[in-house]
């Protein structure tokens, strides 16, 4: 079966639509034995990842930016029977890539359950369709399948996202499934059996408050990825400015020329902050307890335009990001500020041509 | 009669070639073993066989009268040599070493003390078959096709002609290369001569095509080893660590991963990645870190899978690891194995009766020139630090105590290097001549393996108190080497810690260093640096610091404070005008600040003139008046006093201000603030005590000075001798 089109403009297609034409031509020179239900083989799943030129001469688009033997963790893990699990703070591309992953091995990337506090474990197993469940008595035609059980029939890649923000009882659930590949279904004194190629990739923030950790029962049913930040300020600034101008469309926000001087300012400050020394690595300052994510910087920079075009003089200036840096690195009260004065004062007031972002960062 | 030449090439530490090696000696069983060793160590091979002589060891060669000059050459159990050397012992087989003479290889000036140059030129050659074969990784692509292979056929010759065909008749890019094969040739042609029928030579790879039929005409190599210059040098063994082959730290050693290899040396074939999983799980259980036997099914099978993917043929280092990182470990797991299991902590050990290192010899040039000798009993030692041999002596001594050779302890705690007189209590226990020989590997002279162990340790400790103990350390061992990097990791360290009241505590220290200039040859700039960056973080965190102080840790607090004054002082600081009085003014003046830490810091901007006497006065006049609780107010009197009485002596006003806040307490609240102004008072002494209660009785100025009419004659004469002396004035 070929990937279904999507039938008129979406927001934003699916990865298995946006990149039918490389996953197709993938599909097309890919000799290499494949693991059972894989569309791609896995040589050619870590191709379509981290891009590359096809002997054909189509040129496959890197979707994930860093460490190659990352990517072949992963796709070694989903070849074998441990689930994936990928960790990481906010902004290193953990969905990005998981959405990827499943759209080249399954061709479909729609498995989905998105994790959060109201997560009840119907959501990861079965529902009922109710008004069947009374006038028919329990039967498979009343059962409400969930993307795991979809998946399970199919042999196919399920995606669960934000593991740990469910309860720790419904993560459970997943036990089972992953262990066993079986689900039960004890109304119907039956059950469900995985096919080949079903696998489950989660994905969860390490950093973040407000978590429930992994059982341990459930943490070795997984095979652990972080993915790091990116190393490079470059690559930095240019995921920030990508996703900064492609939200600005998004949201419709006036037009103001997103200065890339500032946008370099803020991933400096993020990186300085996060890493505990300077860029040139003569002074260490100390690390807030924020995140400090590149997904933070992103908001830092849209909320700047946001002000700059509606209140401000139509520029990106200092003081517009001055603000959102600050709101963004204290996080708590006591240390971050600590940590921030330090940073004003023995960093950021001497550094050419700054001085008007440490006036700004002054004045709140 | 013809001989048999075997030329054995392999990678010096691969586990593989060692197991090849030995295949490939039992298969020719032959007469004679040539190893490419400098040829003056063949001696020492004698030691070899002996049961106290265990690997990882180290030869050590070095010019007798430079012993900085020196070279290791490190052995593992999974060293070729080693096996060949083992090999030809049990054999009783004669061993040769072929290479240049370390007599001539150490002649070389120039620092060049690497291991003489036992990994040189094998990553070039490396480098471009590995690009032949398509693999970017050289390392990686030697491990997958020679050490790796387990037990299978030897590649000798294979290696043997792909080196031929890299080097492709090229002649040696160096001279000392040049040598060093015209050497590794001229031992050979002995060997044949000699009448040996079988001879294997076990050889770096790169070096085989040198050494194949036919041999080149004897003249030339003759011509190119005349005239070397030579030096006399010395040879013995050393015990060796894993850690210390590692490439990280020093020797050029070349080897990544000891752990490791000297797990595949042990476990060839395909179940050796299957045990290496269980070792790393059963060390993690060891360590309280979970590793089910299942997590050794998801390990080992994500490590092949990863190969598979990676196309090797195996798994290697880095699919075991990642494997091992995906599956079990998690960041201190990885480290755990990173530390123990790929480096490892193998110690070697070498017999008792191994000749003498250069450290041991250089320690007793050094008790010689300061005239200290080694005794096994107990001794007190008295020394004057400004005399040059006493100086001499202390420095030796505090060496010594930086290097782990415990001979001599401080007594009485004087350890500052304010002080000028130590009292040493020495005891030279037999043990120690041991440890002299096993922090040899740190250095050769005993300054260059103090300095080298005060670094190792400054890298292994965090707390900023241990690296002020260390700087303390190295100020007095006067080690300027290691000044400058510690000073560096303080400065780190202090923007990590979220204690502001340890970087108080190294202000006194950096200040005393950058004042008396105990750091010869250190830029006292970069010091100043970091005490400035220090003094920023200091004014930037004191006010939080000195938050919500319960008794003990205002108390302790105080003093910190006055230390940040003295230290500011000593160097005068500029902050010492400027922020510092503005951040004690906030002290002073916060109502969530310990009444003692608030009279102390009072005390501080009056001394150092940031507030004048009306000031000050409004101050404590507001802190003794009644909104503030008694208990409050006589905290602030102790921390304003700090333990003397003198500012009251001399300022009427002040005492004033106490005297009516005293006769204005109610009686419930005198009686409750008694216990702690006898406790103020009590510490003063007893003139100043009279002192005051003259002037609260007169109610006016005094009319003498001084300690009362009760003056010691005897006693102060003592002190007077004690002053004259400090003044270098000459005693009456």
């Amino acid at each position: 079966m070929s990937p279904p089109s999507a039938p008129h403009p979406v927001l934003r297609p699916h990865a298995e639509h946006e990149f039918a034409h490389e996953l197709a031509a993938l599909a097309a020179s890919d000799h290499r034995e494949r693991p059972p239900s894989w569309r791609l083989s896995p040589w050619a799943v870590v191709a379509y990842v981290l891009g590359g030129m096809l002997p054909d001469g189509t040129v496959i688009s890197p979707k994930y930016v860093g460490q190659r033997r990352l990517i072949e963790i992963a796709v070694a893990t989903l070849a074998t029977d441990r689930a994936l699990l990928l960790l990481g703070v906010p902004g290193t591309a953990k969905t990005w890539v998981s959405e990827h992953l499943a759209a080249a091995i399954s061709g479909d990337s729609t498995l989905l359950v998105q994790g959060t506090a109201g997560t009840a474990e119907e959501n990861l197993r079965y529902g009922w369709n109710y008004a069947r469940l009374l006038a028919e008595g329990p039967s498979e035609a009343a059962l409400v399948p969930s993307p795991v059980y979809r998946a399970m029939r199919a042999g196919s890649i399920v995606r669960v996202e934000e593991l740990t923000r469910m309860p720790s009882d419904v993560q459970d659930a997943l036990v089972t499934v992953l262990s066993e590949k079986t689900l039960p279904v004890p109304e119907l004194a039956s059950e469900i059996q995985a096919v080949p190629g079903f696998n489950l990739i989660a994905t969860a923030n390490d950093r973040d408050r407000g978590i429930n950790d992994l059982s341990a029962a459930l943490r070795r049913r997984f095979n652990t990825v972080v993915l790091p930040l990116p190393a490079d300020p470059d690559e930095e600034v240019a995921i920030v400015q990508r996703r900064v101008s492609e939200m600005g469309v998004a949201l419709r926000l006036p037009k103001v020329p997103a200065a890339d001087e500032e946008i370099r300012r803020v991933v400096t400050v993020f990186r300085e902050l996060r890493g505990g020394a300077t860029e040139d690595g003569r002074v260490s300052l100390k690390v807030p307890s924020g995140s400090l994510s590149t997904a933070e910087a992103i908001s830092v920079v849209t909320n700047g335009l946001a002000l700059a075009a509606h209140f401000g003089d139509g520029q990106l200036n200092a003081a517009d990001i001055a603000a959102g840096i600050v709101g963004a690195v204290v996080k708590d009260p006591v240390h971050d500020t600590v940590a921030w004065r330090e940073y004003l004062e023995a960093v950021v007031r001497d550094r050419a041509g700054w001085g008007d972002f440490y006036e700004a960062c002054r004045e709140l | 009669m013809t001989a048999t030449v075997k030329l054995l090439g392999i990678r010096h530490h691969g586990p593989g070639s060692a197991r090849s090696v030995v295949r490939a000696l039992d298969a020719l069983q032959p007469t004679a073993v040539l190893v490419e060793l400098p040829a003056d160590c063949e001696a020492a091979l004698a030691w070899v066989g002996d049961q106290h002589l265990v690997p990882p060891v180290a030869l050590l060669g070095y010019v007798v009268d430079d012993p900085q000059r020196a070279a290791f050459l490190p052995f593992a159990e999974f060293s070729p040599e080693w096996q060949a050397f083992t090999w030809a012992q049990q054999h009783e087989v004669v061993v040769r070493a072929i290479d240049l003479p370390m007599r001539h290889t150490l002649a070389w000036s120039g620092g060049d003390n690497d291991e003489l140059g036992l990994t040189m030129a094998v990553a070039d050659p490396l480098a471009a078959l590995a690009e032949a074969a398509g693999d970017p990784d050289p390392e990686r692509w030697w491990d997958d096709v020679i050490e790796h292979r387990g037990d299978g056929a030897p590649a000798f010759d294979s290696v043997a002609e792909a080196m031929t065909a890299v080097r492709g008749g090229r002649t040696p890019s160096t001279r000392r290369e040049a040598q060093r094969e015209a050497h590794m040739r001229q031992v050979l042609r002995r060997a044949i001569a000699d009448g040996h029928e079988r001879i294997a030579v076990v050889c770096g790879a790169w070096h085989v095509p040198a050494l194949a039929e036919p041999l080149p005409a004897a003249a030339v190599d003759t011509r190119t080893l005349r005239d070397l210059p030579r030096v006399k040098v010395g040879l013995c063994w050393v015990p060796w660590t894993h850690r210390r082959l590692a490439a990280t730290t020093g020797y050029g050693a070349g080897v990544r991963s000891p752990g490791w290899y000297a797990h595949v040396f042990e476990h060839p074939g395909d179940l050796g990645v299957t045990r290496w999983f269980v070792g790393a799980a059963r060390l993690l259980r060891e360590r309280g870190i979970s590793a089910s036997p299942d997590d050794l099914i998801a390990a080992t099978r994500a490590a092949t899978t990863l190969a598979a993917l990676r196309n090797r043929p195996r798994p290697g280092l880095a699919e075991v690891l990642d494997a091992a990182d995906t599956v079990m470990a998690g960041a201190t797991g990885m480290s755990l194995i990173e530390r123990e299991l790929i480096v490892g902590d193998a110690i070697g050990e070498v017999p008792d009766n191994a000749p003498q290192v250069p450290l041991a010899r250089d320690l007793a040039a050094q008790q010689r020139k300061v005239r200290l000798k080694p005794a096994a009993t107990a001794q007190t030692v008295e020394l004057d630090v400004r005399a040059p041999n006493g100086r001499a002596r202390s420095v030796l001594l505090h060496r010594l105590r930086a290097l782990g050779v415990y001979w001599g302890w401080v007594e009485e705690g004087r350890g500052s290097s304010g002080t000028f007189r130590e009292t040493w209590r020495l005891l030279w226990e037999p043990e120690l001549t041991i440890t002299v020989i096993e922090l040899s590997a740190h250095g050769t002279t005993v300054q260059a393996a103090a300095t080298h162990r005060l670094l190792e340790r400054a890298a292994s400790v965090e707390a900023l108190a241990d690296l002020v103990a260390v700087l303390d350390m190295a100020l007095l061992a006067d080690l300027a080497d290691v000044v400058e990097p510690v000073v560096a990791r303080v400065e780190a360290q202090a923007a990590h810690d979220p204690d502001v009241v340890q970087v108080i505590d190294t202000l006194g220290p950096l200040a005393r260093a950058l004042r008396y200039g105990d750091v010869r040859g250190t830029d006292a700039s970069a010091l100043r640096a970091v005490l400035d960056g220090l003094v920023v973080r200091v004014v930037a965190g004191v006010v939080m610091a000195c938050r919500s102080l319960d008794d003990a840790a205002a108390a302790a607090m105080v003093e910190r404070l006055a230390g940040v004054q003295a230290a500011l002082a000593l160097v005068d600081h500029p902050a010492r005008r400027a922020e510092w009085p503005a951040v004690l003014t906030i002290v002073a003046e916060r109502g969530d600040v310990h009444g003692l830490v608030q009279g102390r810091a009072t005390r501080l901007l009056h001394d150092g003139g940031a507030w004048n006497r009306a000031l000050v006065g409004a101050r404590l006049s507001r802190a003794l008046s009644v909104g503030t609780a008694p208990a409050a107010g006589a905290a602030f009197v102790e921390g304003f006093l700090a333990g003397s009485g003198t500012v009251l002596v001399h300022d009427a006003e002040l005492l004033d201000v106490v005297d009516g806040w005293v006769a204005s307490l109610a009686p419930d609240a005198f009686i409750a603030t008694v216990p702690l102004l006898r406790r103020t008072f009590g510490a003063f002494e007893p003139g100043e005590r009279r002192q005051l209660g003259l002037l609260i009785a007169n109610q006016g100025a005094p009319t003498w000075s001084g300690f009362g009419s009760d003056l010691d004659a005897e006693r102060a004469a003592a002190a007077l001798a004690t002053v004259r002396q400090l003044l270098g004035v000459a005693v009456i």
